[in-house]
């Protein structure tokens, strides 16, 4: 899960987005999947010029099982760090986490 | 004499439950069931022994003692106690026709068992019978809607029937937005 996820982050190189370093993707909340929920958990944060992430907050929850790995996932990721002597326009960002569950085909179960 | 009901939350068969006619609690001086009278050691050692056997895992011999402790049953909450945890005892030793047998002699007795409606939930995923064991899941939830093990079982039948992936996916392409203001400076 864990790979499949992390091969669908895309790291946005602008002018004015950090690239990330090392993302972090959380695990699927156990209790979640049991029950069948999915959802999508907006977290947003600062990131140091050193590329750790602060003052994470939750901006946006459709569950709240999925609110505290997502934070989690952020706060164990890391950025690129800015070259000494380099501006940066800004250093707040959001990242989007989307909790899905997808069926498995009749053919392909075991 | 006191009764105690246990769930048995750390055994393989997690979400299996057991009224266990309890050793430890029968051989206390006091009771509470239904007088105050003063009971000393268990009424039915055999029950109380069969039931600590299967919450130790010894499903095989926790059997033979409640299938003892059935033939001496007294009254219907001890007869309710063995067939229960012969249901539970039956399911873990893998033999599934028996365990329904005796959940079904459960809630013949006691139509609204909640525990008994979990268990045969579970003996009917085993037997592949999808629809009866839903069946069970949403009457046992209409008795007892904070169920944890009741949850549990529905996981499991769901898991069965529509076995799903999980997916993480993350997206950074949005922008923070007006309302977050960072207040670092770099």
């Amino acid at each position: 899960m864990s790979a499949a996820a992390q091969d669908r982050v895309e790291p946005v190189d602008t002018d004015y987005d950090r690239m990330p370093a090392n993302t972090v993707v959380p695990e699927y909340p156990e209790k979640a999947r049991q029950e069948r929920v999915e959802g999508e958990v907006q977290v947003c944060f600062d990131i140091t010029r050193e590329g750790f992430p602060q003052r994470v907050k939750v901006r946006h929850s459709t569950h709240r099982y999925f609110e505290k790995p997502a934070r989690d996932a952020v706060r164990r990721s890391t950025w690129r760090p800015i070259p000494h002597g380099q501006n940066v326009p800004g250093i707040k960002a959001c990242r989007t986490f989307r909790f899905t569950l997808i069926p498995v085909p009749p053919d392909e179960r075991d | 004499m006191k009764i105690k009901v246990l769930t048995i939350g750390t055994l393989a068969l997690a979400t299996l439950l057991l009224l266990v006619w309890s050793s430890a609690g029968a051989q206390g001086v006091g009771g509470t069931l239904d007088s105050q009278k003063t009971v000393i050691g268990p009424r039915n050692p055999f029950l109380a022994d069969g039931a600590d056997a299967l919450v130790n895992g010894d499903a095989e011999r926790g059997i033979e003692l409640t299938e003892k402790g059935l033939a001496y049953a007294k009254g219907s909450f001890e007869q309710k106690a063995a067939l229960s945890n012969l249901c539970a005892g039956y399911l873990m030793v893998n033999k599934p026709e028996k365990a329904l047998n005796a959940c079904n002699r459960v809630l013949e007795e006691d139509p609204e068992f909640w525990r008994a409606y979990n268990n045969r939930a579970l003996v009917y995923l085993e037997l592949g019978r999808f629809a009866e064991s839903e069946a069970d899941v949403k009457r046992g939830q209409e008795l007892r809607p904070k169920s944890k093990n009741l949850k549990l079982t529905r996981a499991k039948l769901l898991d069965a029937t529509d076995p799903v992936v999980p997916s993480v996916e993350i997206d950074e392409r949005r922008s923070a937005g007006e309302d977050f203001e960072s207040d670092t400076k770099l």
